[in-house]
């Protein structure tokens, strides 16, 4: 064979071979992770409770039981879950309206999910009714009521135009903020946990959560990673994408919204961190490229380790205050995409 | 037959505005059907449609008697290859990556493009040129290179029908024929049935079998080249009038515009000049005196000649000889008579032989008769003299009995206007 296809092949091992080492990487650090704490455990004794759970038993102190598989593993699991879901969430917008400075926020999903977070903690904590107090379902139907809502503004006849989705994102982003800013100024004394929702972070986690929003999460990731190869012909332009056989606007559709749910689903348990849907997959494109079918699976496990280590470095680094994962992330990733955008001047054109 | 396109009472409106209306057209394997017609005629709306990127409001586009809005996107894609004008996204995919999308209709969702895949998008590389291109960003190809990748996208189809919007917008003329040639090749060897919008009247008319011309929303004219591309089609459609030539070396049909200043003026007021020229040496004042109001005649010309093939392009009137053949004397009383007529006569500094020594004759009985007669002084006689002598005889009694000498067109056209006498009407 000729030395080009001997370059395709490598390329495609090469995107292997990167995989493989994020995979590891990513167990890697979800092993870290369990161990970094007050309590210090180390990363092999966690490997072995780990491995001794799934096969029979393995004796081990109640206390750093408790420790491990109740307190730090749901707030590791929540952690790699919502980095995996904005990151591949993430990589579909950007995908989808050909923009890499399109992020999972940008159809206001965020602005919805913080609606439904904040009639919960202002008025459902207060009036006591049981299903309204729960957080993360509000913020869940929040944000989908949100999608649900800029979509069909955005949509002319069975076509959905992108310039039309973006608008009717951004509009409904600054009219909901504005209602949110409102239930902010009659929180009083819920504000705090308000503003704290809003920074997003893991304090409050809860694995009866997990179990509800990982399914949707899992769901999201799976169908963007199924439209890898649609994502990349997009990248041609819609009309190009019809001639090479793609259905232009049911991909679209099924991206957005599988996209949102994956982005909801984050937002839920989390709150709204910032930074990770755009900055994740940016990085990960300027490592293994722009084909999908490697960029969504790097993603998405680069978007795992990056929120697991900003998460333990906020847990760690001014304990005993617990500094949300939200801060960290943007203190993080704001700086270095400033650096990108500076490095890459004038490429941003879309 | 496979890769037959049947395109059917095709209308198309943009809202109310009605964009295309009654379009008929089919394609045939192998055929090459060109699109042409003005901005806003209607061109790519009808390439949009019949690529299925537009639904018409009425009519039907059958591929192989199948109507394509009854086909998946997958399934058009699997017959019926595009390639749009000069691709406005610059993905930073490597040309090899953007031609194996090309395999995208043969692929299930999870499937990696296969060895044989990547065979056809390397034979389709080697056919346009671009093989060597494969490692590269297409963002950083040219123009040129980029249209050729993307043909060979559509190659890598491995389609029947073979649609192209204007594939050489943009391009050098180098590129152009390039591309052409090789669609050309491809539409022969391969039996594709090729639909291409065009610009260019020459490109289309050199490469295409078929020519339709959409003017108005409507197919103006439809057929072989020629039968298409007449004076009478173009200035009727764009309003300009062009000149259709039989170029000699490619034996297709060229059209030249004629710039409307170059056109015989329609106001007479100013007389006729009568320009006395030959092999080549007329074109220059004879386009000069028309530009300038002068209504011109030539005479007497051979056919084929140069300045016949000029004096006709400007629609000069002719007193013309059977080509090759020596001036007959009946055609130089005609000459003659027409001089008569006339204000003023330039003669040029033609090559004279026996043939056409004729026309020097002529040009002595014209001083004699007073018809104010400018000689422009190019070539000495000497030089141009084919006849032993006889030629510069006739020049010496031309300059003794009154020609005016001109050095030069300029100094003519004022000489010209100088001189000429009143036109006789009798």
């Amino acid at each position: 064979m000729t030395a080009q296809q001997n370059q395709v092949i490598r390329g495609r091992l090469r995107s292997r071979s990167a995989l493989l080492t994020l995979l590891v990487a990513s167990v890697a650090v979800f092993i870290i992770s369990l161990s970094i704490g007050p309590t210090k455990i180390s990363p092999d004794e966690v490997l072995r409770l780990l491995v001794g759970r799934l096969f029979g038993s393995y004796p081990a102190s109640e206390s750093t039981e408790l420790i491990i598989f109740q307190i730090r593993l749901p707030r590791v699991i929540a952690g790699a879950a919502v980095g995996a879901s904005l990151s591949v969430a993430g990589v579909a917008f950007q995908g989808v309206f050909r923009n890499s400075m399109a992020d999972p926020y940008v159809l206001g999903v965020s602005s919805g999910a913080a609606i439904g977070a904040a009639l919960s903690i202002v008025i459902g904590a207060r009036i006591g009714v049981p299903l309204l107090g729960d957080i993360p379902l509000l913020a869940f139907i929040g944000a989908l009521l949100t999608i649900l809502t800029v979509y069909n503004v955005a949509r002319v006849g069975s076509r959905v135009p992108v310039t039309n989705l973006l608008l009717s994102g951004i509009a409904f982003s600054i009219f909901l903020s504005a209602v949110v800013a409102l239930l902010e100024v009659f929180a009083g004394s819920e504000l705090h946990a308000l503003v704290f929702w809003m920074i997003g972070g893991f304090s409050y986690v809860e694995l009866r959560d997990l179990l509800i929003i990982m399914p949707f999460a899992a769901l999201g990731i799976g169908i963007i990673y199924l439209y890898s190869r649609d994502l990349n012909i997009l990248q041609l332009g819609e009309e190009e994408a019809r001639h090479l056989g793609v259905e232009t606007e049911k991909t679209k559709k099924i991206l957005i919204v599988v996209g949102s749910l994956a982005t909801a689903s984050a937002v839920s348990i989390s709150g709204i961190i910032g930074f990770v849907g755009l900055v994740i997959p940016h990085i990960t494109r300027l490592i293994v490229g722009p084909d999908h079918r490697t960029l969504t699976p790097a993603s998405m496990l680069f978007g795992a380790i990056f929120i697991m280590l900003c998460d333990s470095f906020g847990r760690t680094v001014l304990a005993p205050i617990d500094l949300p994962v939200g801060i960290v992330t943007a203190l993080s990733g704001g700086p270095f995409f400033i650096y990108l955008l500076r490095k890459k001047k004038g490429s941003y054109e879309t | 037959m496979p890769g037959r396109l049947l395109v059917h009472g095709i209308e198309c409106c943009y809202g109310s505005k009605i964009i295309l209306e009654k379009v008929e057209l089919n394609a045939e394997p192998g055929e090459m059907v060109g699109i042409l017609g003005p901005n806003g005629a209607g061109k790519t709306t009808l390439l949009r449609t019949i690529s299925k990127a537009l639904k018409p409001s009425m009519g039907t586009v059958l591929l192989d008697d199948r109507d394509i809005y009854s086909m998946s996107q997958i399934e058009i894609a699997r017959e019926m290859a595009v390639v749009p004008q000069a691709s406005t996204s610059t993905p930073n995919f490597a040309a090899l990556e953007i031609v194996l999308m090309g395999r995208n209709p043969f692929l299930k969702r999870l499937e990696h493009e296969g060895d044989s895949d990547l065979a056809i998008a390397k034979e389709s590389m080697e056919l346009t040129g671009t093989w060597h291109l494969a490692d590269r960003l297409v963002s950083e190809l040219s123009g040129g290179e980029r249209q050729k990748v993307t043909i060979a996208r559509a190659l890598t189809q491995q389609p029947k029908v073979l649609l192209l919007d204007e594939p050489t917008l943009h391009l050098d003329i180098a590129s152009q024929i390039e591309i052409m040639e090789l669609v050309k090749r491809l539409c022969a060897d391969k039996k594709l049935t090729v639909l291409s919008v065009f610009h260019d009247f020459n490109l289309a008319a050199r490469y295409c079998d078929k020519i339709i011309l959409i003017a108005k929303r409507k197919i103006l004219a439809a057929g072989r080249p020629q039968d298409v591309l007449t004076t009478n089609n173009i200035s009727s459609v764009y309003g300009v009038e062009v000149s259709i030539k039989r170029h000699p070396v490619t034996g297709s049909i060229y059209t030249m515009p004629i710039p409307s200043s170059a056109r015989p003026g329609k106001r007479q007021s100013k007389g006729e000049v009568h320009v006395i020229c030959g092999g080549g040496t007329g074109a220059e004042i004879m386009r000069r005196l028309v530009e300038s109001g002068w209504a011109v005649s030539a005479g007497v010309l051979n056919l084929l000649d140069s300045d016949c093939e000029s004096a006709e392009a400007l629609k000069v009137s002719i007193i013309s000889e059977a080509p090759f053949s020596t001036i007959s004397e009946d055609a130089s009383k005609r000459n003659l008579r027409r001089i008569g007529k006339v204000s003023a006569v330039v003669v040029t500094d033609f090559p004279v032989g026996y043939g056409n020594l004729r026309n020097l004759e002529t040009a002595v009985t014209a001083v004699e008769k007073k018809v104010p007669t400018i000689v422009i002084r190019g070539s000495s006689i000497q030089e141009r003299d084919f006849t032993s002598g006889e030629a510069g005889k006739y020049y010496k009694q031309l300059l003794e009995k009154g020609a005016i000498v001109a050095e030069s067109v300029d100094q003519a056209l004022n000489l010209v206007d100088k001189y000429a006498r009143q036109p006789e009407h009798n």
